[in-house]
């Protein structure tokens, strides 16, 4: 049997285009396909009268074995199988075993059909992977995505796309429905207008829109979409659908809090701005802008204070700022000035806080400064105000003391005078008394004259004050004074120009000068005749006029507060009214100069006379 | 004025008081009340803080005696009744002498820096109040306390 049959079989079996293999009772490979033995090339399973069992590994199995026992019985088995080829290649088979009768039914063995599906298993596997991975990143990126046949009018959605419009998984949409999910008004029209497009004039689309789900929810939504063509025709439409709520809601509350911010800073009556490690503007607010004069922040932004302000003030401002970012510590409350290119000088109350990184590095400073000009102003005023309040009450003291002393004095020798006359008997002592009387009289009326000088100068504290020339001044008041120098054998030097002239009131530029000359001359050293010299020098804010002479001087270390005071007197002098250099400081001071002295015993006096220059 | 040599001569017989004021009418009125208190006074007067010290110093030099009661005017000329005052203080060597301030001021000030000097100072040191009528009862005594 065995050798009649052979035969046939063996040549129709090579033949057959498929790797096919006749087993007989006995698992022995009776005849196998050319294409058998191609695909198990030259290994033992091609062998004839080799054993099967051992076709997919050499140990053999009992499952392999059952399954063509089952075969033998009558039945048609089949199932995958999985091997690895003599070169380590491994390879998935799909076989295939049939009852194996002769003509009489009888059963021989098994047809035993293989087929390399290798290809297939890993089509399969990648596919797999594929499809669960694009699960897994529709689950986190929350991307569904739909398709649309145009010729039979179906829709159909993802998982994701279904559970973002929070329907069931068994929901069967419609271009209709669909569409009817997009929030009513711009939602709803632009993605009816966007599908029409999509269908009809073949555009593509992308945007962001907002849906109201099954559950009445309103989502943020990016729909996309694109048409397929085939045979040049737009047969379906397919594209993701996107929930972007929470990104749009992030978006919103970051750029309603930058908002706030903005509107915040931008509005608060303080100049706001940060600045980077380089002291660099990376931020300013709008009173800021103002400040330094630009509409636009963009303006300033980038520049340095270097760009923006004096050198020095940039200077002093940089180094803050660096003391801010290095000890991470702020300054506040710091009084600085601002001067700009211009010259234009403001003050400010300044803080400067650290600005640090999440990492508590430091990024940069955060500046905020308050304009203080105005305060300033006040202060200044304020002080100015105390200053005159304190030189007007010190003044009001020294009067009231002098009136107190003085007027009480005279009076006083009146009473005693008055008393002692009337207690008095002898006629000769009577007219000595009643002469003393008299004299107590003359310094009363004296001292009443004296006081009404002062009193004058302090009340016209407003008189008008008029570019004199000097000189002339000097001039007119030496005619005077002619009769004493020449008693005197005294000398003027005047080394002043014709050309100075200096503001004053022309009474009081007189009596000034009258009574500094006439000191000089009073004055004078008993052992030597006087010289006297007349200088003046040119200061930002005053002229200066001094003179210089050679007298008795005063010892200015004893007197020196004093010098100026009322009826101070310091040399035994008969003429001595301590009042000249009083009233003369009072002139002085009424228009708004100042008078100083220098002084030796013995060597002479040097007084110098501030003018104020300003108006 | 009378000259040192005078005062020498007369030391032994007349208590010594010094009138220390720029103002003549004081001078007269008080020599005047003073004449009333005792006729055994040698009154020297001094128009200024600068000569009284001057004389006080010499004869503290020479070891003679010194003024018993000294009136002293507070405005003068060169040298003032405070500077005087604090001069006068300073000396070592001097007996407990009086000290009568003569001043038409009703200054508080005034007051306070005598009131200062009193409670300070080992000399009996008066305020009085211009104007004079006369010396009471404890000047004299005073006066005669010393002599």
């Amino acid at each position: 049997m065995k050798a009649i049959g052979t035969h046939v079989y063996d040549y129709l079996v090579q033949q057959l285009p498929q790797p096919i293999a006749l087993i007989n009772t006995n698992f022995e490979l009776v005849t196998a396909s050319r294409a058998w033995k191609d695909y198990f090339e030259k290994a033992n399973q091609s062998v004839i009268g080799n054993t099967i069992l051992k076709l997919w590994d050499t140990t053999g199995s009992t499952l392999w074995e059952k399954q063509l026992r089952k075969s033998f019985n009558g039945h048609i088995e089949s199932g995958i199988q999985y091997w690895t080829s003599e070169e380590g290649r491994e390879r998935w088979c799909k076989w295939t075993t049939t009852p194996w009768r002769d003509a009489n039914e009888n059963i021989l063995g098994a047809i035993l059909k293989v087929e390399d599906v290798s290809d297939q298993m890993e089509q399969e596997a990648k596919y797999e992977k594929l499809e669960s991975l694009l699960r897994d990143q529709s689950e986190i990126t929350k991307v569904g995505i739909w398709e649309y046949h145009i010729d039979t009018d179906q829709l159909s959605w993802s998982e994701m796309t279904k559970k973002i419009h929070e329907v069931p998984l068994d929901f069967v949409p419609s271009v209709e429905t669909g569409i009817n999910f997009y929030k009513q008004g711009h939602s709803r029209n632009t993605i009816a207008m966007l599908i029409h497009n999509g269908i009809h004039r073949g555009i593509a689309w992308n945007e962001k829109l907002q849906v109201v789900t099954a559950k009445g929810n309103e989502r943020w939504v990016i729909a996309a979409g694109k048409p397929l063509y085939q045979n040049n025709k737009i047969t379906r439409l397919v594209g993701t659908f996107q929930d972007v709520t929470q990104q749009v809601a992030q978006e919103i509350k970051t750029r309603e809090s930058e908002q706030l911010l903005r509107t915040l800073v931008d509005n608060l009556p303080l100049n706001v701005f940060i600045k980077d490690l380089e002291s660099r503007k990376v931020l300013v607010n709008k009173a800021e802008c103002d400040y330094l004069g630009v509409d636009d922040p963009n303006a300033v932004l980038g520049k340095s204070d270097f760009d923006l302000y004096e050198n020095d003030i940039a200077q002093i401002s940089r180094d803050e700022d660096l003391q801010v970012i290095k000890t991470q510590q702020p300054i506040l409350g710091k009084r600085t000035i601002g001067v700009k290119k211009n010259g234009n000088s403001t003050p400010f109350l300044t803080s400067k806080i650290p600005w640090l990184n999440l990492k508590g590095e430091s990024k940069g400073i955060i500046g905020i400064s308050v304009d203080i000009s105005e305060i300033v102003q006040k202060e200044n005023q304020l002080k100015d105000l105390i200053n005159v309040t304190a030189i007007q009450n010190k003044k009001l003291i020294n009067f009231a003391h002098i009136v107190s002393h003085n007027l009480r004095s005279h009076t006083a020798n009146f009473a005693m005078l008055l008393d002692i006359l009337v207690k008095e008997k002898e006629d000769v002592e009577k007219e000595r008394i009643l002469e003393m009387l008299g004299e107590a009289s003359d310094n009363l009326m004296g001292t009443l004259e004296n006081l009404n000088e002062v009193i004058d100068i302090s009340t016209n504290v407003n008189l008008e004050r008029k570019s004199l020339n000097l000189n002339e001044q000097i001039t007119k008041v030496m005619q005077n004074l002619s009769a004493i120098l020449q008693q005197n054998h005294g000398k003027v030097v005047n080394e002043i120009s014709d050309q100075v002239h200096v503001k004053a009131v022309p009474a009081y530029l007189e009596s000034i000068l009258f009574n500094l000359l006439t000191n000089a001359v009073r004055y004078r050293h008993p052992d030597r005749t006087p010289e006297i010299t007349l200088t003046s020098r040119w200061e930002k804010e005053h002229t200066i006029f001094s003179i210089k002479d050679n007298g008795l001087g005063i010892d200015l270390s004893r007197y020196g507060n004093k010098l100026f005071g009322m009826y101070k007197t310091f040399h035994n002098n008969k003429d001595a009214r301590g009042i000249g250099l009083y009233i003369t400081k009072n002139q002085i001071e009424a228009m708004g100069g100042t008078i100083m002295a220098c002084s030796e015993v013995n060597v002479g006096s040097v007084f110098s006379v501030y003018f104020k220059n300003e108006a | 004025m009378l000259d040192l040599s005078s005062v020498y001569t007369l030391r032994m017989k007349h208590k010594s008081v010094y009138i220390i004021d720029d103002d003549s009418i004081t001078i007269f009125g008080l020599r005047k009340l003073l004449a009333k208190v005792s006729e055994d006074l040698l009154i020297q007067e001094f128009n200024n803080g600068k000569s009284a010290l001057d004389a006080i110093l010499l004869l503290r030099e020479n070891k003679q005696a010194l003024p018993e009661v000294i009136f002293l005017d507070i405005n003068m000329p060169i040298m003032d009744g405070w500077t005087f005052l604090e001069e006068f203080l300073k000396l070592s060597g001097i007996p407990s002498t009086t000290i009568k301030i003569v001043t038409s001021s009703i200054d508080i000030r005034d007051r306070k820096k005598w009131e200062s000097y009193a409670n300070t100072s080992k000399h009996q040191i008066d305020f009085i109040t211009k104007p004079i009528y006369e010396l009471d009862l404890a000047d004299m005594t005073n006066l005669h306390k010393v002599s």
